[in-house]
């Protein structure tokens, strides 16, 4: 039986993204699903206005939430502009290589945890390897057209859902806004029926 | 190189100081031991809307989280304009807000009844009506939060379709054994009233609603209820034993 799909639309610029992100990879352990990773190019950069006091306020919450979360956050290198593209170019040789899940891990918490400059090869390249991922083929994706076409394909499939913003996780048509929406997005897949059962009584 | 400077102030820089800077928590405690020592009580603002369903969900939640803490006030503060100018994606937050809360209520086992987003203007007069009513905030009490509670089931919880003012002036004189106010020769107190509210509410920065102001901290209500516990926790406003 092929598992139930979960789009997750993701943005390397959104800090809302990096918080969501291990969690979201993480359904497949307890859920029958597969979680295709969708990166899309930043809010910011598509136009849309970021007020200053969402720009701070989102700062500070994910600030909290990254405590609560038990994950580093605040040694910051914003990557909007030349960064996040590359990372999303990446990302999707990654996808190629299934080595999505750790290149999106490593290289969210390098922008959000460790203040990676990703727009750079000296930023970017140690994020790459720890991911398992050569340098010399993630440097070839950075020129890859294909890749790119993607990338705005993603972009667009966001916006014909009718959202805005990410993380989004979509399962069965219907959209999960924000990383403290993915326990309704649980509830949703226990209510399907894809909760995988407890394996191997009395297993230690 | 003035351009690289300016990149890294604004990419590094300023980004870590907001998150460092957020993280000081002294001021605030030191303020609420002595807002304590003088006798005065805790507040928690609100600013919401009546025609946003997740706003219904804090009223609702905040109200009975916040009355279990002795020495904590709900100011309740109404609005109707909110939210970013020239918001492109304005409709659909709000068809998504109905989905949204939907989700949130279940979590508080409620069930959402309304499935269409209710016009602004639809539920202003309730706004008008409570911002006339609890300006000042020393001048709000348990009816006021009472009728709050009662206006966001009704709207949200048990009705559909058309929002009917009878309705609420009834939960209006069930809780006050008057007419809600507003009718002359003070018909534009609760406009005005509400459009304090909403400079207010800039004022302290929160640009959307529901929004929580917890001694110089803000929330949106609705996402982070357990945070705002947690904030009045750390305030030393404990829940009562009881």
């Amino acid at each position: 039986v092929t598992p139930a799909r979960i789009d997750f639309f993701f943005s390397f610029r959104s800090p809302y993204s990096y918080l969501a992100a291990p969690r979201a990879f993480a359904l497949p352990e307890r859920f029958d699903v597969d979680v295709a990773f969708r990166g899309v190019i930043p809010m910011a950069m598509r136009g849309q206005s970021v007020p200053r006091e969402k720009g701070l306020h989102t700062l500070r919450d994910a600030k909290r939430e990254a405590v609560r979360l038990g994950m580093p956050f605040g040694r910051i290198h914003d990557p909007i502009g030349d960064g996040a593209i590359r990372c999303l170019l990446v990302a999707e040789h990654a996808v190629d290589v299934g080595r999505e899940r750790d290149f999106v891990l490593e290289a969210s918490r390098g922008i959000w945890g460790e203040a990676a400059d990703v727009a750079r090869d000296a930023g970017l390249r140690p994020l790459c390897e720890r991911a398992g991922l050569s340098w010399s083929d993630c440097a070839a994706a950075l020129e890859d057209r294909s890749l790119r076409a993607r990338v705005d394909a993603d972009t667009a499939a966001l916006a014909d859902l009718g959202h805005w913003g990410v993380p989004v996780l979509v399962f069965d048509g219907e959209l999960f806004w924000g990383q403290d929406r993915i326990e309704d997005l649980e509830v949703a897949l226990v209510d399907a029926g894809l909760e995988r059962a407890l394996g191997g009584a009395g297993g230690g | 190189m003035p351009g690289a400077f300016a990149d890294t102030l604004t990419r590094r820089v300023l980004p870590r100081l907001v998150v460092a800077l957020s993280q000081v928590g002294w001021p605030a405690r030191a303020g609420a031991r002595a807002r304590r020592a003088l006798g005065r009580r805790g507040r928690v603002e609100l600013f919401f809307a009546f025609d946003d369903p997740c706003s219904a969900i804090a009223v609702i939640e905040l109200a009975a989280r916040v009355g279990r803490r002795r020495g904590v006030r709900l100011v309740l503060r109404p609005v109707v304009a909110r939210g970013i100018d020239g918001d492109p994606a304005l409709e659909q937050k709000r068809r998504y807000a109905i989905v949204d809360a939907r989700r949130l209520a279940r979590r508080s086992g409620l069930a959402l009844r309304r499935g269409e987003p209710l016009a602004a203007e639809e539920a202003a007069f309730l706004a008008e009506w409570v911002a006339a009513a609890g300006a000042p905030a020393a001048a709000q009490g348990p009816a006021l939060t009472s009728f709050c509670v009662a206006a966001m089931r009704r709207l949200w919880l048990e009705t559909d379709g058309r929002v009917r003012r009878a309705d609420y002036a009834g939960l209006w004189r069930e809780r006050f054994g008057g007419e809600p106010p507003g009718v002359a020769p003070d018909a534009g107190a609760g406009a005005a009233a509400v459009r304090r509210n909403e400079r207010l509410m800039r004022r302290r920065r929160p640009y959307d609603t529901p929004a929580a102001c917890v001694h110089g901290r803000w929330f949106f209500a609705h996402d982070r209820l357990v945070q705002i516990g947690e904030r009045l926790d750390e305030l030393g406003w404990a829940e009562s034993q009881s």
